[in-house]
């Protein structure tokens, strides 16, 4: 049985092609600051992907930005490019209208890549909707972080177990979720994300097949995944402990985890049984940082 | 005609490769269970059957995306045709990826304390000219010292195949793991050597799916068993370091 889950590995990968085509949707965003206010100093849209007119949460000057894909979802070999530039000072909420949803993608996967580049001082808060892959969906989304030692990054990412008319979960073909930071011109972290469920487990004791993405080292019973990036130079241990006491009291729902970076910087990574749940911790998370760091109120962009 | 024939004589590689990969290698390996104590205190692993059920998937996920696939790369970059000096950059990269990649700070500092121990023990016993440059270069702090990279340029000099060290490789730590479990679950050594040869097949598989994965693949791990690495860091009872 644990061969036909490795084969099954290979043929994924390879059945569907890179996408080499022009994007389906680009968007390329610079950030600066004027009168002490963040707004877009550079703006390029194309095709299936553009952004709303940016709007202000509180008087701390941080720009929000919303992005929207007109299109409604990606669809196989769709590749949207998102090039985001903060500068010198300058503070970027980006968040999306909607949950990103990937459909069925028979001939080549559909992909994303975000390149971002935060200088001195500046940050991001990068706050998605949830992704919904649709049965026989297959996703790529990469990643590039480029930031100053004393830039601060804060990304969000909440994965569904997908949609399917049967009402079965976990029906999409893959999931590849790569982010890479470097920090101060050293690599950081990797944080890697591949959900297969096809080939997910091997075989138990009796040699049945033990396949199951829902069960022991992926999802331990749970439907979502949400992941926690933060980068900081003010993350310490005391901080991730700190933290680490604030998620005790969603121990009853989650299965969470959270762990100091090879610098400054944790990770969590969280198993729940509803976008809810998730959500209402990463709020809580993020509030905390936004509250200490940056003088702002909880953030509330969506209620599920 | 029986007394020309040569007698068969074993590849030079055999021997330091069975040393290597011996369970009384003192790497350290055997202070860590790598996120299984998390499960044991969970009670989700308490019998033969829970472990086979971890360890198979640690093999095929942690073993596979992690170690195995560090290992795979290193021996690319030391037998492509890049001059000497690209081909360790690219070794010295690989270990700044792998220890990257690794988010549970446990996890991290196993591959770091397990790889300063590799490379002690690789220097000191199976010299390689870029044993001592690694060793330099961890010095200079610009890398990290990672087991899988200790362990591939150590095995690379010793002219062992990328074909036989990647089973032996995650055959050794399925030992120890096997090992680590008969005493905290505990398990009968019998058992232990049941779930063992139940791994035959998955070692062989993971060394199959390492040659078919892209670099990029590299920290694919599933997130369950991630989550356990994280919280062991503040588990209260606490037999092994990871």
């Amino acid at each position: 049985m644990t061969a036909v889950a490795a084969v099954t590995v290979a043929t994924v990968a390879t059945a569907t092609a890179p996408a080499v085509k022009a994007p389906m949707g680009e968007l390329r965003l610079e950030i600066g600051v004027r009168n002490g206010r963040s707004l877009a100093t550079g703006q390029y849209h194309r095709g299936a992907l553009r952004v709303i007119r940016p709007h202000y949460l509180d008087d701390s000057g941080q720009v929000c930005y919303v992005t929207v894909n007109p299109g409604g979802a990606y669809l196989g070999g769709d590749l949207y490019t998102m090039d985001i530039t903060v500068a010198e000072g300058a503070r970027l909420l980006l968040t999306t209208q909607s949950a990103t949803k990937i459909y069925k993608t028979p001939n080549s996967y559909a992909e994303q890549r975000l390149t971002v580049k935060l200088a001195a001082n500046s940050s991001l808060e990068y706050m998605p909707g949830q992704l919904i892959a649709y049965r026989g969906a297959a996703y790529r989304q990469s990643a590039l972080i480029e930031m100053d030692a004393s830039a601060s990054l804060i990304m969000a990412e909440v994965l569904t177990p997908g949609w399917s008319p049967d009402g079965q979960p976990f029906r999409y073909e893959q999931l590849r979720l790569r982010n890479e930071i470097r920090y101060g011109g050293e690599l950081l972290a990797i944080d890697n994300v591949l959900l297969t469920p096809t080939s997910a487990g091997t075989a138990d004791v009796a040699g049945q097949p033990v396949a199951d993405i829902a069960g022991l080292a992926f999802m331990e019973g749970f439907s979502h995944l949400g992941s926690l990036l933060v980068v900081d130079s003010r993350v310490d241990a005391a901080l991730v402990t700190e933290l680490q006491q604030l998620l005790l009291k969603y121990e009853l729902d989650t299965l969470t985890g959270i762990s100091l970076l090879n610098g400054p910087g944790f990770v969590v990574r969280a198993l729940a049984s509803s976008t809810t749940v998730l959500t209402a911790m990463m709020d809580e998370l993020t509030g905390l940082l936004r509250e200490r760091w940056f003088g702002q109120a909880p953030l509330n962009l969506r209620k599920y | 005609m029986g007394s020309q024939e040569v007698p068969p004589v074993p590849p030079s590689y055999l021997l330091p490769l069975l040393q290597l990969c011996d369970s009384a290698l003192p790497n350290g390996a055997f202070s860590h269970s790598f996120g299984l104590e998390t499960y044991l205190a969970r009670g989700v692993v308490h019998d033969e059957e829970g472990f086979t059920a971890w360890l198979r998937q640690f093999i095929g996920q942690q073993l596979v995306y992690s170690d195995g696939l560090a290992l795979r790369l290193v021996f690319e970059a030391l037998d492509s045709p890049a001059l000497g000096d690209c081909a360790l950059a690219e070794v010295w990269e690989l270990d700044r990826r792998v220890t990257a990649q690794a988010l549970p700070l446990q996890l991290r500092g196993a591959g770091i304390k397990m790889g300063l121990r590799m490379v002690e023990i690789g220097a000191g016993i199976f010299t390689a000219p870029e044993l001592d440059e690694y060793s330099a270069q961890i010095s200079a702090g610009r890398c990290a010292g990672h087991t899988a990279v200790a362990f591939a340029l150590t095995a690379h000099g010793l002219r062992i195949p990328l074909a036989q060290l990647l089973p032996a490789y995650f055959f050794s730590t399925a030992i120890s793991l096997t090992q680590n479990a008969v005493r905290a679950i505990p398990l009968g050594q019998t058992a232990g050597q049941r779930v063992l040869r139940l791994m035959h097949d998955d070692v062989a598989a993971a060394a199959t799916a390492v040659m078919a994965l892209d670099a990029g693949d590299l920290g694919a791990v599933a997130p369950g068993l991630e989550i356990a690495q994280m919280r062991h860091e503040y588990q209260r009872a606490r037999m092994f370091m990871s």
